[in-house]
């Protein structure tokens, strides 16, 4: 073989491979390894299968904090600590799994990744919108203790749904918080995580790179979300068996929870989006790609000022519409919640059965005050609008005597204070929904109690004003 | 700009919402051609002759309404994004109920959808049809807003393009007036009524005003009396009776402020009916208006202006003299108001 056939070969296969990357820029794998000396096995630099790992441990508490009897259930308490905090081999993924055609890859937690846990990384500071004073670990071990005495994780005296506030807040207090306020914050700093050089001794990924993985991994969208709509991300969440096709991306047949499935998150994101006014998943996928692409583009060299510039502007693209997402799902609930006020009044003036309207009421009330807890974990202090959303939501929703919890007491139990009437905080509900138009524009607006103002305003229009007589 | 103003006016024509729509001027001139024929017994060629009569359709006082038509497009476009929304106002409004009634009474629950929308539509036409009747007083019986009002009296000639004739403080009050009561009317009834409310349209406008304009509308602004069966005109307005609103005679001013109800008119003494074999002078007698200054474009935008002002001036003054007269103090002499004495 001559030199020059030789350099035939080497510049053909160079852009043949060059060519597989570049069609792949829009899925979120296979970046190369840049970091200088590296001499390990792996084949790219992306990895976020610790949020992977965190992603199926939440869903496997959201699982078990709806499997209590309605007495102490100290063994159910042990088995969500041991997800909650403990760091076993051996803990199996309670979701997802296999669902008829969806078939999942991975059946234990170990296989994406060991010894992960949730409640080294929950946002440390207190949290003011839930009674007692507490920190974000000290909320989340006391909602546990809870939800393991409770029948389903529902508890009439209170109307909290525990299942649902857990689910939330732990998407606030340790998805939303780490991926906006660690590493898409501090941790792009210029001496942080620097990316000439590997993000910890023998690693195949600079600091930069793995910055930039994590942040992405806790947001919980599969790998090849831009080949994907909105809705299909939707079903995959769901795990609907005719998803497999659209999430298999490596058509072996099976899930593999590491980059084909949907979390947290991108779910409502997804949710909201298809409806089709907002394109908050795909704004976010893609600002994470542009960012991983510079980053890649940077080959292990340190960044310089013009690209963190550029990064923090991806940041920025990403923290905006994850907030929105998380604002919007806010309103939702609000609306729903608004909604099951009305239904329940009725049913109390006609002496009706108030039990299964109090229990949706309850669960659509935790729904929205956990995303109201997860609004508080972003890296911004929302001032003003965060003291007006506690102060509307309240520490509970408002019972049917007029109380509402208002404290935490020394034995761990609540306490609870006359408050507004059921009617009055249906007006509170309307607030929310208005308070999060005001202040984050979101357009998707699902159960707007004012929707119909908006159409009969669009029907009217101005039409004949101008006119004279 | 000049885009805005192209779509502004291809949609005043098309766009069966507005009152110049070509399917309504259509229905008028057949209308009109009708009435002429049948009931005042013309021939054909004399009808259509006075129909679109040159003397009526180029006069100075029509040549003026097209004008006005023009620059108050393009008011309308500057002015229209500075103004309030009617659905802040209808979210207000929605508030406001539930601050009283905070316990959200949700009425004609068993209601069939339609009912309701036939309730709506008509409760909105009601009030909507008052609120015009209730401003058009005030805009005669106030000095201060005659000022402005007076433009569209000034007319000579009337053509359908005469309710354009407008000054644009009037617009503004127009729009206002509008807001409050598409406001007022939305935020009540999805408050009280819920989210079965809608508004009955035909080709997207308000079914009741699409009748209201398919029938004729467009010759109360013309030279063709067409009146109505007596009773009648106790209930709606015939062409006739508002061109009597713009007749020069004294006794026919301050009459039949209605827009498309004349019971308005019956309950509070300002109902006129038509006459026989009217024949009547269009304008305003006024010392103040300026003849040659009638319409031009200065005593279109600008003389209303200075009458505001003029008006202002003595309702001080007045205000001034009755205070001093009751404090028994000598009255001081203002600098702007000797400039008028
Ligand atoms: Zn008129
Ligand atoms: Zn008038």
């Amino acid at each position: 073989m001559n030199t020059q056939h030789l350099l035939a070969t080497l510049v053909l296969s160079g852009i043949c491979i060059a060519d597989v990357y570049g069609s792949d820029k829009d899925v979120y794998a296979d970046f190369p390894i840049t970091t200088k000396g590296y001499t390990g096995k792996a084949k790219t630099s992306v990895k976020y299968t610790g949020q992977t790992a965190r992603h199926v441990i939440h869903n496997a508490l959201k699982k078990l904090s709806s499997a209590g009897n309605g007495t102490a259930n100290p063994g159910l308490k042990a088995q969500l600590l041991a997800y909650y905090e403990g760091k076993e081999a051996g803990r199996a993924i309670i979701d997802p799994i296999t669902n008829g055609k969806f078939i999942v890859k991975q059946t234990i937690i170990d296989e994406l990744s060991k010894g992960k846990n949730l409640s080294e990384k929950v946002y440390k500071g207190i949290i003011s919108g839930w009674p007692g004073n507490m920190t974000g670990p000290e909320v989340l071990a006391f909602m546990i203790d809870k939800a393991s005495m409770t029948e389903k994780g529902y508890d009439p005296l209170t109307g909290y749904d525990y299942t649902q506030l857990i689910s939330k807040f732990i998407m606030g207090a340790v998805f939303y918080n780490q991926s906006i306020d660690n590493y898409l914050d501090e941790k792009l700093g210029p001496q942080k995580k620097p990316n000439n050089e590997p993000y910890k001794k023998g690693a195949a990924y600079t600091g930069k790179e793995h910055v930039w993985d994590e942040a992405f991994g806790y947001f919980g969208t599969p790998a090849h979300t831009m080949k994907l709509t909105a809705k299909d991300v939707y079903d995959i969440a769901k795990k609907k068996p005719e998803a497999l096709i659209k999430a298999d991306y490596n058509k072996d047949g099976v899930i593999d929870l590491k980059t084909e499935m949907a979390y947290g998150h991108a779910y409502y994101a997804a949710g909201f989006d298809k409806k089709g006014k907002t394109n908050y998943l795909h704004a976010i996928t893609q600002a994470f790609l542009d960012g991983r692409n510079l980053i890649a583009d940077a080959k292990g060299e340190a960044l310089t000022d013009v690209q963190r510039g550029q990064l923090k502007a991806y940041a920025d693209v990403i923290a905006t519409h994850w907030e929105k997402v998380i604002a919007e799902a806010i309103f939702k609930y609000a609306g729903s919640t608004y909604k099951d006020l009305q239904k329940l009044k009725t049913v109390v003036e006609n002496n009706g059965d108030a039990v299964a309207v109090f229990r949706d009421y309850a669960k659509h009330w935790s729904e929205m005050k956990g995303f109201a807890l997860t609004l508080q974990t972003g890296k911004k202090n929302l001032g003003e609008t965060a003291v007006a959303l506690n102060r509307l939501a309240g520490f509970s929703p408002v019972l049917l005597g007029n109380t509402q919890i208002s404290g935490v007491d020394a034995n761990g139990d609540y306490t609870q204070k006359t408050s507004d009437s059921l009617e009055a905080y249906m007006l509170h509900m309307l607030k929310i929904q208005k308070l999060m138009v005001d202040e984050f524009s979101i357009q998707a607006r699902v159960n707007d109690v004012l929707s119909s103002l908006d159409g009969l305003a669009k029907k009217l229009s101005s039409g004949h004003s101008a006119e004279n007589d | 700009m000049i885009t805005d103003l192209i779509t502004d006016l291809l949609n005043t024509f098309f766009n069966p919402e507005k009152r110049v729509f070509v399917g309504y001027l259509l229905s008028a001139t057949l209308l009109a051609l009708s009435w002429l024929m049948w009931i005042e017994r013309q021939g054909l060629q004399a009808s259509l002759k006075k129909i679109f009569s040159l003397s009526i359709w180029w006069s100075t006082s029509a040549k003026a309404d097209y004008k006005i038509f023009f620059i108050n497009k393009m008011v309308l476009i500057l002015l229209s994004p500075l103004l309030i929304t009617q659905l802040t106002v209808a979210t207000l409004i929605f508030y406001q109920w539930h601050e009283w009634f905070p316990s959200r009474p949700q009425w004609f629950v068993s209601w069939p959808d339609w009912l309701i929308a036939v309730m709506f539509t008509s409760s909105y036409f009601l009030l909507d049809d008052f609120m015009r009747f209730y401003v058009h007083r005030l805009l005669h019986q106030w000095s201060l807003l005659w000022a402005f009002h007076k433009v569209h009296h000034t007319a000579q000639t009337l053509t359908p393009f005469t309710v354009f004739r407008t000054h644009p403080v009037e617009l503004v009050i127009f729009s206002l007036r509008s807001i409050f009561v598409q406001a007022l009317a939305i935020g009540s009834f999805v408050f009280f009524v819920g989210e079965k409310v809608d508004l009955i349209t035909v080709l997207g406008a308000n079914a009741i005003i699409f009748v209201f304009n398919l029938l004729g509308s467009n010759i109360r602004h013309s030279h063709i009396a067409i009146h109505y069966w007596k009773p009648l005109e106790k209930i709606f307005i015939s062409p006739a009776q508002h061109q009597i609103h713009h007749s020069l005679k004294a006794c026919h001013h301050n009459k039949n402020y209605g827009v498309v109800l004349a019971v308005w008119d019956y309950f509070t003494g300002t109902h006129h009916h038509s006459e026989k074999n009217q024949l009547l002078v269009f304008g305003v007698n006024e010392p103040s208006v300026e003849p040659d200054q009638l319409h031009s474009l200065w005593g279109m935008y600008g003389v209303p202006v200075s009458a505001f002002f003029v008006s202002l001036n003595n309702i001080v003054k007045k205000m001034l003299d009755f205070e001093g007269k009751r404090e028994k103090i000598p009255r001081f002499s203002f600098v702007f108001s000797d400039s008028n004495e």
